[in-house]
């Protein structure tokens, strides 16, 4: 049983009377991905930011590796290692020397293996200023891996990365699992929190609407498993009889809605053998998002 | 300590790696230096432009009648007879000189009249003392004369300042300056006479010769109705060599009137010596400790004010709030970067100065520690005002707007005695007054002892402000 790294008591953030984080409670446990995930303005930087010791929470309380964030600046940061939201550092400093700089901050970190790891040892020597998008995130990376710390703050890292290197920095996030890293990661990309995540909360205007593992949260949230029949006759009985819904669509098709995967596979069992024509579509973590908050969050991070 | 050193380390080479700052922080400096040094601290004095009409034309020969008569040596019997027919007198010995197309007439010493060709319309204009003036005008160190047919004319058709500034001498001048110089040299002479009357014995006779004298100099004296012979200068309100220009043509003037009553010795004699030449020292030893305080001063208040602006805007300072560095190691690296700065700038400023100019200035430990505690004393200044201001715009306009007056006012580039007395005053309330002062007496003075005020000043400027800046420098919540 994973013990918990991160807990969060009824933690509050107000900036002149608007709540920005309003009470929310959460633990994140160890070795695992854990994304807050919501839109542009819910609170997500907010919470990491008092995570990282970098802001004070208006009440409430968390604990980060044991350590009160209120209290506790100097024990936490040289613990934690952060990746904050639209990252910056030092644009006349190579790649290189803006990494060793973290570890001469740290006092820690392989300098040479970090650069490998992270895949900056082929433009180490290259300004900051002159890297792309994915390279910068890279060096980004880097910086916060060579802090030897188990817990890995990664605030937005993808946003504004074109697909390539977005998928490049998955995988490198990915890799930080398999070094047994703990990584508390903010995003408002749907398919980054699936793809990457043991556990999800969903941020809204401050609260937490949900958090849990990703299939759960798609098994309860996501709105089932969509099996269309695309022709009349005995499939159409098939779906009527052990689906949860069935809504009749244009051109004779039918689709049924199933909220158990394992009737899904007994119904589709029974229309593969009729040889039926079909079509699944498994809910994501889109669906999720849409089922709780009504709306979806667009590539620039706003709810629409 | 470590984390310090390597981020000064960092922030170092991020300065030294930008080109705009490179030039503003060491080039710019030295450029200044340099083009104040010159045009101060030339060999040559400046010289001013005056622009002369000299309506004074005692009278005009047809040049056809009188061609024969311009010729180099004695002056010919025509031309003297012309002369006489217009009551100038030409003595025995003078001589016909000429320059370029010009002639003069010189009375074997100097030339008394001036025989103008004007050209294309066959005729010569005849100027007496107000040539001679002229002259004498020209032959000073700090003005160069240019003729103009009419000044009026010639300051609408020209905008410039030195264009604006001119000198009329009005008809008349000749006439009216033998005539005053006559009535002056008789008030001398009455003057005299009654300053002996009585001091001596006199018999009957020479009582009466004197009393006989007396009586022709007054009447002589009621008769010459003088006027003084008038020259107008013209100035702008904003040419700054006005008062030099003024001053050289006052000077010019009382060489003239004494020399036109006869006075070719003065009573009173003015000797003149440089001090400091027996350390060698030039203009540019003036400006070395100026300019060094004063950019020291700007790299600090404008540079780091911009810097820490930026950093915060970009989000490298939350990138190193987020690690175990702490806001005094932070200050500590900025300190020690600008330190690292002021003494390359001195080192750089000084090699120039001597390498161009022959500077004779030195720093020595004294200096190095008033340096070291101006950065300090900058340096905070500039977190301080970086870490409160939050737009970067702002911060930069803010931090132009306390270094540039600062500059200017506290005497840096120019001394402060120049200044009217309220500007002294506010001269002497800013600390750059007192750093520039205490280098200056340090560097160039050799007077280490002059400078404990600065030492004092800038010390309690420096702790005052370094605690503000831990004070005020936001490590959360940023």
């Amino acid at each position: 049983m994973s013990k918990d790294i991160i807990e969060v008591n009824k933690l509050t953030k107000k900036y002149d009377g608007l709540v920005a984080v309003d009470s929310i409670s959460f633990k994140v446990k160890e070795g695992e991905i854990f994304s807050l995930v919501g839109p542009n303005g819910a609170g997500k930087t907010t919470t990491v930011e008092i995570l990282e010791c970098l802001k004070m929470p208006t009440s409430g309380n968390a604990k980060v590796l044991g350590h009160d964030v209120k209290k506790d600046d100097d024990k936490i940061k040289k613990k934690i290692g952060v990746m904050p939201q639209d990252f910056n550092t030092f644009g006349r400093l190579s790649a290189e020397e803006n990494i060793k700089l973290m570890g001469d901050l740290y006092g820690s970190g392989n300098l040479k293996e970090i650069m490998r790891k992270v895949g900056v040892d082929k433009f180490k020597n290259k300004k900051f200023d002159e890297l792309s998008g994915g390279m910068k995130t890279k060096v980004g990376i880097g910086m916060t891996l060579i802090s030897n710390a188990d817990l890995l703050f990664l605030d937005e890292p993808t946003t504004g990365l074109d697909p390539h290197a977005r998928r490049e920095t998955w995988n490198l996030i990915k890799d930080l699992k398999k070094m047994g890293k703990t990584v508390f990661l903010t995003t408002h990309y749907m398919e980054e929190v699936e793809y990457l995540s043991d556990r999800a909360g969903i941020l809204i205007d401050g609260n937490i609407e949900v958090i849990d593992t990703i299939e759960n949260l798609i098994e309860h949230y996501g709105g089932g498993i969509k099996v269309n029949v695309l022709e009349d006759g005995e499939a159409v009985n098939i779906i009527n009889d052990r689906a949860d819904e069935v809504l009749k669509g244009e051109e004779g098709t039918w689709t049924g809605i199933f909220d158990s995967k394992k009737e899904a596979r007994k119904a589709l069992i029974k229309l593969f053998q009729l040889d039926s024509k079909v079509e699944v579509q498994e809910a994501g973590m889109d669906e999720v998002f849409i089922r709780l908050t009504g709306g979806k969050i667009d590539e620039g991070g706003e709810l629409v | 300590m470590k984390r310090s050193f390597s981020l000064f380390i960092s922030l170092t080479k991020n300065w030294l790696r930008s080109k705009s700052g490179v030039f503003f922080s060491i080039l710019f400096p030295i450029m200044l230096l340099l083009i104040f040094s010159t045009i101060f601290g030339g060999p040559a004095a400046a010289e001013y432009t005056l622009h002369v009409e000299d309506e004074d034309v005692l009278f005009e020969m047809e040049l056809p009648d009188y061609e024969t008569s311009l010729t180099e040596g004695d002056v010919d019997e025509q031309l003297r007879d012309r002369f006489l027919d217009e009551d100038y007198d030409i003595s025995e010995n003078a001589k016909m000189e000429r320059d370029d197309k010009d002639w003069y007439i010189s009375d074997g010493e100097e030339r008394v009249y001036h025989l103008k060709v004007i050209e294309g319309e066959d005729l010569i204009e005849v100027y007496g003392l107000s040539k001679v003036f002229m002259e004498a005008l020209d032959a000073t160190e700090n003005l160069n004369i240019e003729e103009v047919t009419n000044l009026t004319e010639y300051r609408k058709e020209n905008g410039e300042f030195e264009e604006h500034r001119g000198l009329r001498i009005e008809e008349g001048f000749h006439e009216n300056a033998l005539n005053k110089s006559m009535e002056l040299r008789m008030a001398v002479m009455q003057d005299t006479m009654v300053r002996i009357y009585g001091r001596f014995d006199m018999d009957d006779d020479d009582e009466a010769n004197f009393t006989e004298g007396w009586d022709t100099l007054n009447r002589t004296s009621e008769n010459i109705s003088a006027q003084y012979g008038n020259i107008t200068l013209y100035t702008s309100p904003g040419d700054q060599a006005a008062p030099i220009v003024r001053g050289t043509v006052l000077g010019v003037m009382d060489t003239f009137n004494s020399q036109m009553v006869g006075l070719e010795d003065s009573t009173v004699q003015l000797s003149e010596e440089e001090v400091g030449k027996d350390r060698g020292l030039e203009a540019v030893d003036y400006y070395l400790p100026g300019f060094i305080a004063a950019f020291i001063m700007s790299n600090g208040i404008i540079g780091v004010t911009s810097n820490i602006s930026e950093f915060k805007r970009n989000g490298t300072l939350k990138r190193l709030t987020a690690t175990p560095l702490k806001k005094e190691d932070w200050i500590l690296a900025n300190v020690a970067q600008q330190t690292v700065l002021a003494f390359l700038l001195t080192g750089v400023m000084i090699l120039v100065a001597v390498l161009v100019f022959g500077a004779q200035a030195y720093p020595g430990p004294y200096s190095l520690a008033l340096i070291f505690l101006g950065s300090v004393a900058f340096c905070s200044v500039g977190i301080v005002m970086g870490g409160l201001i939050k737009d970067v715009e702002a911060a930069s306009g803010a931090g132009n707007a306390v270094a540039f007056p600062m500059m200017f006012l506290s005497g840096a580039f120019i001394q402060i005695e120049t200044f009217p007395s309220y500007l002294q005053t506010v001269a002497r309330l800013l600390p750059l007054y007192y750093f520039h002062q205490g280098l200056r007496e340090i560097m160039i003075l050799d007077n280490p002892s002059e400078a404990v005020m600065a030492f004092l000043v800038i010390g309690a400027f420096a702790l005052f402000f370094i605690i503000l800046a831990i004070k005020t420098t936001r490590w959360k919540d940023i």
